[in-house]
C-alpha cells in the first residue's frame, strides 16, 4: 500500500492548489473509479429499480443488487441483511424507531455511551421519553480515555438494547480491548437484549465482520468510506426480519395494496421504501472494490498510527496545547488525533489552516455529552486515511505552529 | 465527454470558489487581543446575553439609553464581556465601537451586510453567525429595554 500512488487517484487532492485533507473523520474524497462509477451509471444506465420491464431497468437492477452483494462480502454479511439508507444516522433512527417503538416499554431500559456521536443518542432520548423507558450511560473513565464498563451493575433483564459506538469519532478506540467489547455484546444477549453498533468511524479502517461480533444491527455511512453522499448501510441480523416491521412504508417495498390493507414484500426489500440511492449505492459497490484492490488493513493500521505517533509527538513539543484520547492507543492503532490550544478557540486555528489549504476540522464534532465530560468547548480534530502522508503532517504541523504564534 | 469542470450558467459551483478567504485582517486581529469597550457599565439600563451552544462563544453586552435633544432614544454608552472566535470577540468590539452615539432604532435596523461592510471581510454560511453574534445579543437587550420601558 502505497499513500502517495494512491493519492494520484483522488482528482480533489491533485488540484492546482492542491489541499492538504486531514478531515476523512467528517467525510472523505472520492477516488476518480468512484466518480466514474456514478456518472458512467447517469450516463448509461439511469433507470429505477425493481419495477418496469425494460432492458435499462434491469440492467439497474442488477447493477444495483449487484452492490448489496458485494457489501454483504465486505462486511461477512448475507445480501438480504444489507438495507441500503442514507447514512448512518438513518440507520440508527430506523433501528429506534422501527425496533424501538414495537420492543421497548415502560421501565425498561437503554443503554449507550457518553462518547456517542449526537446520532446515537438522540433517537435513543426521544424512544425512552416516548417509551418510559430508561436511558443508562456508560462512561469514559477520563484517565484513561477507556469506557468503564462494570456488567453486572449495567446489564440486567431490563436491558432492551445496547446502543455503542465502535471507534469514537474524537477519540477513537474507547474499548479496553476488542474482548471488553465482545462481552458486553455476550451480557446483552444473555438476557435478550439487542445490541447496535454504530461502525461509521471503524468500516473504512479495519475489517468488520458481523459474524464474528455477533451484532443485531450495524450500521455505517458510504461517503466516509471514499463512497459517494446519500448512502449508508444498515446490517439488520436476518433472524429479526420475521418480527421487525419496516420503518417506512410506500412504493417498492410492498406485496399487494387493497383500499384498506396490504402486504409487504420479504426482507431487504420491505425495509427500503421508495425510490432507493441507486447510483450512490453503485458509487459505494465501487468504493468497496477499491478497498478490497488496495488496502490491506494491517498496513492502513499501520500506516495511520504511525502519523498519530509522528503528529503527537511534534504536538507535544508545543507550548499549551492538549491532546485528547489515549496517547498509547492513538499510536498504536489510531487514526485521528483530537487537540485543543489554551486561549484560542479552535474555529479561529481552523479558519487560519483553511487560508492555507489544510483542512481539519474544529467543533463539538457533533458529540457534545463527551465535550462536556472532557470539560472542554470544542477541540480540533486532525483525521487521517489511506492517501495521507507524513508530508501532510510535516505541512500540517508548520501551519499549525504558525497559527498558534499568530494568536497568542 | 465534456469537461467535468463545464457548469451550467448560473450554477452555485461557479460562485462557491470566489471567496476572499483571508479572515483575520489586522484591524481584526487587532480588536481581538485589544478589545473596544470590554467593561462593566454601572446601573445598565439594558443587558443581554447569548450563549451559542454550538461553537461554546458567549457574548454579554449592556449600555446606557439617554434621550437626544429631540426626544429620541440613543444609546449613550455600551459594554461587553464574553469569550468566543476571533470574528465574534472583533465584531462585538467594533459593532459597540461603531454603535455609541447611534439612535436606538438605527441600532435596531441593522442587518446582516451592515456587520460585513464594518468588518470588511466576506465570510461563508458557517462562519457568519459568529459575526452576527453580537447584533442578535445588542438587538435583544434594545428590544428587551423598549418592552420594560414601554416605548
Amino acid at each position: 500500500m502505497d499513500p502517495k500512488k494512491l493519492k494520484c487517484d483522488f482528482p480533489i487532492l491533485n488540484r492546482k492548489d492542491a489541499i492538504i485533507y486531514l478531515d476523512n473523520g467528517a467525510t472523505t474524497h472520492k477516488p476518480i473509479q468512484v466518480i466514474q462509477a456514478v456518472s458512467t451509471f447517469y450516463e448509461k444506465y439511469n433507470s429505477n429499480v425493481h419495477r418496469g420491464l425494460s432492458e435499462l431497468g434491469e440492467n439497474a437492477t442488477t447493477l444495483y443488487e449487484g452492490a448489496r452483494k458485494k457489501i454483504a462480502e465486505f462486511i461477512n454479511a448475507e445480501s438480504e441483511e444489507i438495507i441500503f439508507t442514507k447514512g448512518t444516522t438513518e440507520g440508527i433512527n430506523f433501528v429506534a424507531s422501527a425496533w424501538g417503538f414495537d420492543n421497548v416499554a415502560v421501565g425498561d431500559q437503554i443503554i449507550i455511551t457518553n462518547v456517542e456521536h449526537h446520532s446515537n443518542i438522540l433517537p435513543w432520548q426521544r424512544l425512552a421519553k416516548r417509551s418510559g423507558a430508561e436511558l443508562k450511560f456508560i462512561r469514559l473513565n477520563p484517565e484513561t480515555f477507556f469506557l468503564k464498563i462494570d456488567v453486572p451493575d449495567l446489564i440486567n433483564e431490563k436491558t432492551k438494547i445496547v446502543a455503542i459506538t465502535h471507534r469514537s469519532n474524537v477519540l477513537s478506540d474507547v474499548w479496553e480491548s476488542s474482548d471488553q467489547l465482545k462481552k458486553l455484546i455476550k451480557s446483552a444477549h444473555n438476557v435478550g437484549a439487542k445490541v447496535l453498533i454504530d461502525a461509521a468511524q471503524s468500516v473504512p479502517h479495519e475489517k468488520i465482520d458481523v459474524k464474528d461480533l455477533d451484532v443485531d444491527f450495524l450500521t455505517f455511512s458510504g461517503h466516509k468510506m471514499l463512497g459517494p453522499t446519500g448512502v449508508g448501510v444498515l446490517y439488520i441480523k436476518k433472524e429479526l426480519h420475521e418480527k421487525l416491521e419496516p420503518y417506512q412504508l410506500g412504493g417498492s417495498m410492498v406485496y399487494l395494496v387493497m383500499e384498506e390493507k396490504f402486504e409487504w414484500k420479504e426482507a431487504p426489500f420491505k425495509y427500503e421504501a421508495g425510490t432507493p440511492p441507486i447510483a450512490q449505492a453503485i458509487g459505494l459497490d465501487c468504493a468497496v472494490e477499491y478497498i478490497n484492490n488496495n488496502v490491506d488493513y494491517k498496513q492502513l493500521k499501520d500506516h495511520e498510527s504511525s502519523l498519530c505517533q509522528n503528529l503527537i509527538e511534534n504536538l507535544q513539543k508545543i507550548d499549551d496545547v492538549n491532546i485528547y484520547g489515549n496517547l498509547e492507543r492513538l499510536k498504536k492503532n489510531g487514526h485521528l488525533v483530537s487537540l485543543s490550544v489554551d486561549g484560542i478557540h479552535a474555529h479561529d486555528l481552523c479558519s487560519y489552516l483553511s487560508s492555507k489549504k489544510i483542512v481539519v476540522r474544529a467543533g463539538h464534532h457533533c458529540a457534545q455529552p463527551l465535550a462536556y465530560a472532557l470539560g472542554i468547548k470544542s477541540s480540533l480534530r486532525v483525521s487521517f486515511y489511506l492517501y495521507n502522508t507524513h508530508q501532510d503532517v510535516e505541512n500540517f504541523l508548520k501551519e499549525f505552529r504558525g497559527a498558534v504564534n499568530f494568536f497568542k | 465527454m465534456k469537461d467535468p469542470r463545464y457548469y451550467c450558467k448560473g450554477c452555485n459551483l461557479n460562485e462557491a470558489s470566489k471567496r476572499d478567504t483571508n479572515l483575520y485582517k489586522e484591524e481584526l486581529i487587532d480588536h481581538f487581543k485589544n478589545p473596544r469597550n470590554k467593561k462593566n457599565i454601572d446601573n445598565s439600563d439594558f443587558s443581554s446575553n447569548i450563549h451559542n451552544l454550538s461553537c461554546g462563544d458567549s457574548i454579554s453586552i449592556s449600555g446606557n439609553i439617554e434621550k437626544d435633544e429631540f426626544g429620541i432614544l440613543k444609546i449613550k454608552d455600551l459594554g461587553f464581556d464574553g469569550s468566543g472566535c476571533v470574528i465574534s470577540i472583533a465584531a462585538t468590539s467594533i459593532l459597540t465601537e461603531n454603535c455609541i452615539g447611534k439612535r436606538v432604532e438605527e441600532v435596531l435596523a441593522m442587518k446582516k451586510d451592515y456587520i460585513l461592510k464594518l468588518l470588511g471581510i466576506q465570510l461563508g454560511p458557517i462562519r457568519l453567525k459568529c459575526a452576527l453574534l453580537c447584533l442578535n445579543v445588542l438587538q435583544n437587550g434594545l428590544e428587551k429595554f423598549k418592552v420594560e420601558e414601554k416605548i
